[in-house]
Formats: structure tokens, sequence, C-alpha cells
């Protein structure tokens, strides 16, 4: 646990460099990159709001993380479950909000879940990699829905790649309406709620469930699992569907709770970030969420840092993020350096 | 608990960087008209319609163009910041940086621009925002659009006029109404020279990514190079400049004169291969902006549509010594005439996005 933090410090020292030889202060810098990502209400608004799809996607990894999977394919399981969301809200757009929201959320989930299941079931029944079928079915995921969506669900005339708005009754609450004082204009909504929800199903399925007792075996040692009498295939295939149904929960936060329409291109690359927010969470629930939140301030705090500085670009943003993603991957060096001074 | 060691490690450094991060906002000069502009996906280095837009602020900024040379018109001296949004998630946030910092005027760029612009302008009706290519009605935004058909159309006669195989290509992005009104206007114009003349009209696809697939777009401009066309005219942003690669590849005849050509589009491209490109489609995104920009700094800012057409030299084509002697002298005459004749109202260009 305490090396993720030390490696995120180190990231920023290292960035630090880099902004002081372009010519401005890091100080500043990292002032206006995080002070703008917490100010309230904006800053934090926006924040929790572009944590949102990356808790789900990086808890989708973990899970899949868990059962010795590697889910490469949260992007196109999201790209599915939010087209899948949207074609509910825009099919069935005149039922009562009490059941078509419900209904939307089960489309994204089933969604999902189908298209991870996909290369699940590659797996368990072909031995066919998942890496590389994962991979491979984003690019037919994004390239289907903008299929679907040019040709079949686009209000003519419109010159933007969308679908048609979703009905009304489909629309979940801004969290606005429940905090005084938090404008309506921020898109941060239920959904948020509805990750947290997820964190702790998902930590309760791991750690306090046959079920999840079963995946993490299959995780730990296959052979082992076996020979216990766990089916390494349904695992297998089970793992991947509940990682891909996790991810396709990115299209309720999109599609019911901020743009009300399947968007091309609304997808910045959350289902790849998600890879790095497990791997610094430690495919923990909790750290999932500590992970996603910190991608978040470095995002929502980027754009201001590329428009009020005169040099510093977001892409220092990006520096950040991959100098984190490297020193957590490298994390044996600083556990030995560390070791070495302070006994742990 | 382990976890809790950690949140009690980031609380004070969270905490003192929010107490920080308060103070060094105020650091625009509130005195001077402040201009916040954001770009589109391809960035402002594309050489071609975020170029421009970036040029007719700089312009309006210093009265210099970005590369240091004087644009001819005088700078206002007002305190200019931009965002490269890179991805369409960044793009709102960017525009509500400038408005929560009450910028004078805040300027978007691109059609996909549109709808996140109306929702920032509702929260904030003191301020003035313009979209480029995009259409609201809202009375704080001014939508800057262009006859890109008229444009279009000149430089169709021109390539109507140069053609040996009586056969020319398009080559659009996105398969969206904006690019037919470039692909019908083309069409438009070459067939008003001679009405057998072909135009073979591909899209690279229909998503944002068409507008930055230089491959496709070559690969487009050697298939219709194969089935006749010998002057190409692509609208398909950094895409487009697949179509150069394809006819300088195509080489040059014994004299000297490239055997295939280009048409350059939004900026002047002649420059980019020169004796490939026959002439650019301009699209003065750079006056547009400039003129908005002094608007505001005038406080005449006026909402609604404004368009650039011929008559205001919103579009045109370009001839700069790269180009002057690949054009024939009938050619620029049989161009200049429609031009005179698109804006006395004698020749109606249709208008593919609004028919």
């Amino acid at each position: 646990m305490f090396f993720p933090v030390v490696a995120v410090l180190a990231a920023f020292l290292v960035g630090g460099v880099f902004i002081l030889a372009i010519g401005e202060s890091p100080l500043q810098t990292y002032s206006l990159l995080i002070g703008s990502a917490l100010w309230w209400p904006d800053g934090i608004g926006y924040t929790l709001f572009l944590a949102t799809p990356l808790i789900f996607t990086g808890l989708a990894v973990s899970v899949a993380f868990r059962a010795g999977l590697l889910n490469i394919g949260a992007e196109g399981q999201l790209y599915v479950a939010a087209f899948a969301t949207a074609w509910v809200g825009i099919v069935f757009a005149n039922l009562p909000a009490a059941v078509l929201v419900p209904l939307c959320c089960t489309a994204a989930v089933a969604a999902g879940a189908m298209w991870g299941a996909i290369p699940g079931i590659l797996k368990a029944r072909f031995g066919s990699h998942e890496v590389i079928n994962t991979i491979m079915l984003n690019f037919i995921a994004v390239a289907f829905v903008s299929y679907l969506t040019q040709y079949h669900y686009r209000t003519p005339g419109d010159a933007i790649l969308e679908t048609a708005p979703i009905g009304a009754n489909a629309h979940i609450p801004r969290l606005a309406r429940f905090i005084p004082g938090f404008p309506e204009r921020i898109p941060l909504n239920v959904a948020f709620l509805l990750a947290l929800v997820c964190c702790a199903l998902v930590y309760f399925f791991l750690w306090h469930t046959k079920w999840g007792y079963e995946l993490r075996a299959t995780g730990s040692n296959p052979s082992a699992a076996e020979y216990g009498g766990i089916s390494i295939r349904r695992q297998i295939v089970l793992a991947m569907a509940i990682s891909g149904g996790l991810a396709g929960m990115v299209g309720i936060n999109e599609v019911l709770g901020y743009r009300h329409r399947y968007y091309d291109g609304f997808s910045d690359n959350y289902g790849f970030t998600g890879i790095a927010v497990a791997l610094l969470g430690r495919n923990h629930p909790v750290g999932v969420v500590l992970a996603a939140l910190l991608f978040a301030v470095l995002t929502r705090g980027g754009v201001p840092v590329d428009a009020f500085t005169q040099h510093v670009t977001k892409d220092i943003v990006q520096i950040l993020q991959a100098t984190i993603i490297l020193f957590v991957a490298a994390e044996a060096l600083f556990r030995e350096g560390l070791r070495r001074w302070v006994k742990f | 608990m382990k976890w809790s060691k950690a949140l009690l490690c980031l609380a004070p450094a969270v905490l003192t960087a929010t107490a920080c991060g308060q103070q060094s906002y105020a650091s625009d000069d509130r005195s001077k008209p402040r201009v916040g502009i954001v770009f589109d996906i391809g960035g402002k280095d594309d050489r071609s319609f975020n170029a421009a837009a970036w040029n007719g602020v700089r312009c309006a900024e210093t009265g210099k163009w970005p590369d240091g040379k004087d644009c001819g018109r005088p700078g206002f001296g007002i305190t200019l910041r931009d965002v490269e949004p890179g991805t369409p998630v960044n793009i709102e946030p960017g525009m509500r940086a400038f408005a929560e910092r009450k910028y004078d005027l805040i300027i978007g760029i691109g059609f996909a621009q549109a709808p996140i612009i109306e929702t920032v302008a509702r929260d904030y009706p003191d301020i003035h925002f313009a979209i480029v290519d995009g259409v609201s009605d809202l009375p704080n935004v001014a939508s800057l659009v262009f006859k890109e058909h008229e444009g279009s159309y000149l430089v169709g006669i021109l390539s109507a006029m140069t053609t040996k195989t009586n056969t020319l290509g398009f080559i659009g992005g996105m398969d969206i109404g904006l690019i037919h009104r470039f692909a019908k206007g083309f069409e438009q114009g070459a067939k008003s020279v001679n009405p057998n003349i072909r135009v073979i009209e591909n899209y690279v696809g229909v998503t944002d990514a068409a507008w930055n697939n230089p491959g496709k777009g070559k690969e487009l401009a050697l298939s219709q190079i194969a089935k006749g066309a010998d002057v190409i005219f692509p609208a398909a942003g950094n895409s487009g400049l697949g179509a150069f690669d394809a006819v300088e590849d195509m080489g040059r005849d014994a004299s000297g004169r490239a055997t295939h050509f280009v048409i350059g589009v939004d900026s002047n491209m002649n420059m980019l291969k020169p004796g490939f490109v026959l002439t650019s489609m301009l699209k003065r995104v750079d006056n547009a902006v400039y003129q908005i920009t002094r608007d505001v700094v005038n406080k005449q800012f006026k909402p609604g549509l404004h368009v650039f057409g011929l008559e205001s030299d919103g579009v045109g084509y370009a001839i700069d010594e790269n180009n002057k002697d690949l054009l024939s002298p009938e050619a620029i005459r049989a161009a200049e005439e429609a031009k005179k004749k698109i804006i006395a109202g004698e020749i109606k260009v249709t208008d593919a996005m609004f028919q």
C-alpha cells in the first residue's frame, strides 16, 4: 500500500524536473493543476465525474486480474454497453422512469458482460489468449456501434456522429439535486454513487463469498484450484463476464447521466486508463477508487494547466501518468532502496 | 488498517495544494480583453483548419502571424489563451476553464463543438462565444459559417480546365453534410465547364478518426488515380495529406510538369509539394476569428449568423509563386468570371448541407 504513494510522489518529482526544464515553476504549475481540480464546486464536481468511469474500468480490470486474466478489452465493452443503453433509452422512451432506468442499466451491464464473455469463452473453449482477443474485439466494438449509429440511429442532418437523444424518462438525476449549493451544470450524477456501491459489492464478492474465493483461487494457482474441484473454464468465463459488466456501467454514467445519447468518441480511453488504475490501486476496490481519483485530478487539472501557463501543455499530465505507472511497475526499486534506510 | 494510514499522509498534501491553488488564479491581466480559444481534435498545428484559426487570433493579439511576419492588420494587445483538447472529452472543461474566469470571448473551433458551446453559453449568459462551422441561436453566441460550396465551385472550374482525362477525384473526411458541401460545389463547378466530366467521390470514414488517417487518404487517392483521375481535391483534414503523397508518387512528365495534381483545402497549402498542388481552396477562418475578436474588443459583438462567402473574401482560391505556372490563363479567367457571377447572384451554387 505504501509503495504506490511513494511512486506517485516520485513521479511528481520527475514531472517537476520537466517543468523546471521548460522554464516554469513546478510549485505553481502543480498548485494550478491540483487547485483547479479540487476547488468547490466546479473543480471537485468534475473531478468526481471524471473519476466515475475510471472506477468502473479499474474495477473491471481488477476482477479479471484476480482470476489471472488481463482484460485489455474494457474499452470495447464500454462502447457496446453505452450504445446498448442508448438503444434501450431510444426504443423504449415511453416507459415510465421506474421501469426504463433499471432497464437501461441492465442493458449496459448485459451488453458489457456479453462482450466480455466472448474472449472468456474463446479462452475457456479453445485456449486462445484473452489479451489478443480483447484487443481485437475493441476494434470490432467501436466499428460496429459506429456503423449502427451512422446508418440507423442518427438524427438526419446531424453533422456529429451521435444517436438521437434518449427519452427524458431514462435520465438519471445529477447530484446537484441532492446537494445544496452544488450547481446543476456539473454533470456529476448518481452513477458516481453506483460506482462506490460496485466497489463495496466487488469487495464483498471477492473476499466474502464462495464464488469470489473460487475466482481468486483460479487466479493464484489454476492447477491447485482445479485439483480442489473448481471448474477453471467456468471461472474464466465468469470473471470476464463480470469484468465486462463492470466496464459496461461506464455507459450509465455517460449516456443516462451526461450526454443523454450515444456519442462517438465519448470515451477518453477509459478502458485503457482503467488498466493503469487497477495497477496503481493494487487490484483492490479501495485502491481503485483512490487511483481513479488521482487520475481524474490529473485530467481535470490538465486543461487549466494547458490554458493558463505559458509553456506547459497538458502533455505534462501524460508524463505524470506515465511516470507513475513506470514507478509502480518498478516498485521493487523503491522497496529495496527504502528497506536500506528505514526498517519496514 | 493500512488504507487509513495512506489517507492520513495524503490529506495534508491535498489541503496545502488546494490552499495554494486558489492564489495563482488571478494571474491574468484583467485590464485587457481576454480571449480563449478551444481547438478541434486536430490541434493548432494541423497546417489547415485549426492553423487558420490560430493565425487569426494571433493576428488579433499582436498584429503578426505566428511565424512573426506582419499580418497587415492591427493587433489589439488582448490576452490570448488556448486549449488543444486532444480528445472530445476535454472540450467542455476547456471552455468552462475560460468561462469560470469570466473571459470576454470564447471561441470554439469545429462543428463538433456546437452542442457543447450551447450548454456552456447557457450557463454564462454574460460571456460572448463564437463557434466556427457551427450554428447556434443563443443571444450570446456568434456562428461563423462559410460558403465552402462557392470556393469549391471555383476550384472545380480550375480542375476541369486542367484535367486531361476528364476525370476528377474528391476525397472527403467524414461522410457528413458539411463535407458534401465541398463535394457538390466542386462537382457543379467542374460540370459547368464540361458536363461530361466524371467526379469520383470517396470518403475516409464515418467517425472523428476519419480526419486523421493519411494512410487511407493516400490509398483512396491512388485508387482514384487508377480509375483515371488526374486532379484530386481532398477535404479531409490530416487524411488529405495522403493525397499529396499519392500525386507526388506519380511523378512528372518529360517537360517537368506533374502528371497528377492535388488541391489544398482551408489554408494555403501550395507550398507543401510545390509543382503538384494545383491550387488551394481557401476558407478564411483567420479572417472570421480576427473579425469577431475585433468586434468584442470594440464592444460591437453581434450574435447570430456571420456568413463568409466570396463577396467578403471568406472563401476563395490561392495563387502564388508555387502554382502560377500550373494554371492556364484561361482557367483563371473562367474562375474569376464565375466568381463575379456568383457574387452577383447569376450563378447559384448548390448548398448540399441545407438543400
